[in-house]
């Protein structure tokens, strides 16, 4: 094999009070494919930035070098002049263009200064097709669900001819078909010489993928192996620097009272429009964690954001809190009442990422730590403190801005916000979505510890050993209806993916692999 | 990195330093006792009307109807009181009254009917207009009936006896001095970083220059009355900032609504309440803006919006919502004053103090986003 076509040398980068990287080389061979492994705040997303552009040369130590040669990027452009194009987690789509104007975005093909809309719609056609999708180009990209919306951004990549992709968790929102597209494409553009930096907490796809893996652990890469050379277990003790034993807790406890109950709910996205949830049942018991299964657009989230206060139109049915009828579309009061939500979607309703750690910390128990609306500074510290603490979020200091913490250290200052208000009802939509099997163990322990303290918890996931690991009790959603609600100690995988799936999807897919 | 910090701290400061001193090289009076007083009555309505805009920018909102508000409220108590003989008190408070409903409607229109800020206040920019000029019939209404004075012509006529205002000014600054000194000692205490020369600088400049103002105004009448409740509006805005919920949950909706609606911000009631606030703004600076000019007419107010956020933008503020403080706004609403006494003194004409007016704010936020982009670096 010829010499590293990118190749970064004793990378360091400082930001206040923290070491994001400390003396991090990387090699990325032409067509191979290297996987990146790493617990939240290993210091991937940092070594993504330098990689990519977003941080100018002059902001870290070490050196950059592509084909060899030493190269300087000031800027992303730069970045992509070299052929190196980063997939970020959080998308950066347009919802208002439509997937061709999406995927040429900054670099329309033009003629004589006007935008060439047809020749944009015909190459995005070719695109797609490479991934064997069928997305319309000239479809609004805000109409796409989250997966499609997924490989939209990739296929924007691909029109830039990229030939070093680096991919951010880029499975982490999609379908099992989608993923499955995903991977042989990578496979397919490693065949024709493009290689691909892969970063994934799936632990699984990565070895069915990657050439070689690289563990960062605390800003270090502290090893690198050939993926044939070595095994899943081994990649997660380096990952965590320790032996993950059991995932899962133990349950303990006894169930209390009913605390939430739903009663043929049907929901609409707007008053007047179809119904997108239907003739919807349960209740929750203090101590028990009622997990939600289902496909994407199943409704799960549309589930939880209704019952929270901050979605669609009640048709029909009654949500009850504590034996007392639940009012629509007042969070606020939700929280004061004790239900708290903690969403999946961590940029837009998560927090505000300019602000300080501490500032959204304790943004949901301002009530309990004020007088007179006057806030008690004193003890707005102290509960910051304690918070971030039991919390190990891992920051300077309650000062600093949000946004620059990682984004498992952002999960839990989402999740601390939400339990300082000491609530009854906890609505967790995906909470482990796209952090590390560390931190994964570490909220699944904090899930644990709520309920032994009596709190109900609903939990949607889209991970069907999350769901049988953590849930007492499981419903599985199917097309906005109820397809099934099973013992969690007795279910298996298979049951539950049989009732996620109507008669008419499993026909559908059933006539797509004959 | 610490100079710079500092130089960023200061440099509204500077700014304004630099403004004075053109001004005064220009003509030695910019400095005198008389337009200083002048000045401060001058800034008093704008800075006044800065502070509502504040309130309502921080949520992500915008007030374009304050100009016409203005006029409004401040013609219509000029009515009550010259056309229809009632005492001012009982106007003023009528007329606040009506602003605050007004302003709490549109809020409340632009948050339950989602209909942008942008809008709403343009239409009210429009309809305030007219009715103020049905109100006043296009004629020129005093605040007072014939020469005589009231509560209303007194609010940019009156100033305080010298005693009063020496004893206010050891006051401020010993409190201000131990309100930073506690706050240095908490701080320092929980570990944060706290430079103790920059909060002893802050301490002895806002003293120095309470105390020279003080001292200069004494000179003239003493410190406008005017004065005085801009300082008192900045103290209760600033506290209602630092120290409230209402002010915290501001910064979050600006920050990101939508997190905050998820973390149980009562988000609508919020911004209403903002907006109602603005009302009351509103009509303050209108009783003082007119009551300065001395009658309302059916130029009162008129781009005091533009002036409003100008004042917001120059002293930091983010027009995106979540950012902005109350000293930023003040020294933002000093220099669009001080341009503009200083330029009426040297006889500018109109077209030329419109374009250097437009020309320093689009200067100071250039620079603003040029300091900020180097200190992030």
């Amino acid at each position: 094999m010829a010499g590293p076509i990118l190749e970064a040398q004793s990378i360091t980068k400082r930001y206040p009070g923290v070491v994001a990287l400390r003396d991090v080389s990387f090699q990325l061979q032409a067509g191979e494919v290297h996987a990146l492994c790493g617990e939240n705040g290993a210091g991937k997303s940092t070594l993504i930035k330098v990689l990519g552009g977003v941080l100018p040369h002059d902001s870290y130590t070490g050196q950059l070098a592509c084909d060899g040669k030493p190269v300087r990027f000031e800027s992303i452009r730069d970045a992509e002049a070299a052929g190196i194009a980063v997939i970020h987690q959080e998308l950066a789509l347009v919802d208002e263009m439509t997937v061709a104007e999406n995927v040429f975005l900054g670099n329309e093909p033009s003629r004589f200064g006007f935008v060439q809309h047809e020749r944009m719609h015909v190459e995005t056609q070719k695109v797609l097709e490479r991934f064997k999708l069928e997305i319309d180009p000239t479809v609004r990209v805000g109409e796409l669900g989250m997966g499609q919306k997924q490989l939209v951004e990739i296929a924007r990549a691909l029109a830039k001819h990229a030939r070093i992709l680096i991919l951010d968790e880029p499975t982490s929102a999609l379908s099992d078909k989608e993923v499955r597209a995903l991977l042989a494409i990578i496979q397919e553009l490693r065949a024709a010489g493009v290689s691909s930096i892969y970063i994934s907490h799936k632990l699984d796809e990565v070895f069915q993928l990657a050439d070689r893996i690289t563990v960062l652990r605390d800003g270090q890469s502290v090893f690198t192996a050939p993926s044939r050379e070595t095994d899943t277990s081994s990649i997660v003790q380096h990952m965590v620097g320790r032996r993950v034993d059991e995932l899962f807790p133990p349950r303990r406890g006894s169930l209390g009272d009913v605390l939430l109950s739903v009663r043929g709910l049907s929901v609409a996205p707007r008053a007047g429009e179809a119904p997108r949830l239907r003739d919807i049942s349960f209740e929750v018991r203090g101590g028990q964690v009622l997990g939600i299964g289902g496909l994407m657009g199943a409704g799960r989230s549309e589930l939880l954001m209704h019952l929270f206060g901050c979605y669609g139109a009640r048709l029909a049915g009654e949500v009850r809190f504590r034996g007392q009828p639940l009012p629509e579309n007042d969070p606020a009061g939700n929280v004061r009442a004790g239900m708290v939500l903690v969403t999946e979607d961590r940029k837009r309703y998560g927090l505000s990422l300019d602000a300080g750690v501490g500032f959204n910390l304790s943004l949901s128990a301002l009530r309990e730590l004020s007088r007179n609306g006057f806030i008690d500074g004193e003890r707005e510290l102290q509960e910051n403190r304690r918070m971030m603490e039991s919390m190990s979020i891992k920051a300077a200091s309650l000062e600093v801005k949000v946004g620059t913490l990682s984004g498992g250290n952002q999960q839990k200052v989402v999740l601390g916000r939400a339990l300082m208000t000491e609530p009854k009802v906890v609505l967790l939509d995906e909470p482990t979505r796209g952090i590390d099997i560390g931190a994964k163990s570490e909220i699944y322990a904090l899930v644990r510890g709520l309920t032994e303290q009596g709190l109900a918890v609903v939990l949607v996931s889209s991970e069907l050993p999350e769901l049988i690991g953590l849930a007492d009790r499981i419903l599985m959603l199917c097309e906005g209806q109820l397809g099934g609600s099973f013992d969690a100690r007795e279910v298996t995988q298979a049951e539950l993916l049989s009732a996620a799936m109507s008669k008419s999807r499993v026909t559908v897919s059933a006539g797509e692999h004959g | 990195m610490d100079k710079r910090i500092a130089l960023r701290d200061f440099s509204l400061l500077i700014a304004l330093v630099l403004i004075g001193a053109f001004f005064y090289t220009g003509d030695a009076r910019f400095l005198s006792a008389r337009n200083l007083a002048q000045l401060g009555i001058e800034l008093s309505a704008t800075a006044v009307l800065s502070l509502g805009m504040l309130l309502v920018i921080l949520p992500g909102h915008i007030d374009l109807s304050v100009g016409s508000g203005v006029g409004l409220i401040g013609g219509v108590a000029a009515v009550l009181v010259s056309n229809h003989d009632w005492s001012a008190p009982p106007a003023l408070l009528v007329t606040a009254v009506l602003s605050l409903l007004i302003y709490t409607g549109m809020g409340w229109i632009i948050m339950k009917e989602r209909v942008p800020a942008f809008i709403i206040t343009l239409g009210g920019l429009l309809v305030f207009k007219g009715v103020h000029w049905l109100v006043i019939q296009n004629e020129t209404v005093a605040v007072a009936p014939g020469n005589q004075e009231n509560l209303y012509s007194l609010l940019t006529t009156f100033y305080l006896p010298n005693a009063l205002s020496t004893a206010l000014a050891a006051g401020t600054i010993a409190v201000l001095g131990l309100a930073m000194l506690r706050g240095h000692r908490q701080r320092a205490t929980r570990g944060f970083a706290s430079d103790s020369e920059l909060v002893f600088l802050r301490w002895f400049l806002s003293s120095q220059v309470i105390g020279l103002f003080v001292l200069v105004m004494s000179q003239y009448k003493g410190v406008p009355l005017a004065a005085l409740i801009l300082g008192v509006v900045a103290l209760l805005v600033h506290v209602l900032l630092q120290q409230t919920r209402l002010g915290r949950y501001l910064y979050a909706v600006g920050g990101n609504e939508q997190a905050a609606l998820v973390a149980g911000v009562p988000v609508n009631r919020v911004v209403i309440g903002a907006f109602a606030l603005m009302g009351v703004i509103v009509a303050l600076a209108g009783y003082l803006q007119t009551a300065f000019a001395g009658s309302s007419t059916t130029t009162t107010g008129q781009l005091m919006e533009l002036d409003a956020i100008a004042a917001c933008v120059i002293g930091g503020t983010s027009l995106k919502g979540g950012q902005g403080t109350v000293v930023g706004v003040l020294f933002g609403a000093l220099i669009m004053a001080m341009l503009l006494n200083g330029m009426t003194l040297l006889a500018v004409s109109p077209e030329q103090k419109f374009i250097a007016r437009g020309l320093v704010l689009a200067l100071a936020v250039w620079m603003d986003v040029r300091l900020s982009q180097s200190k992030t670096a």
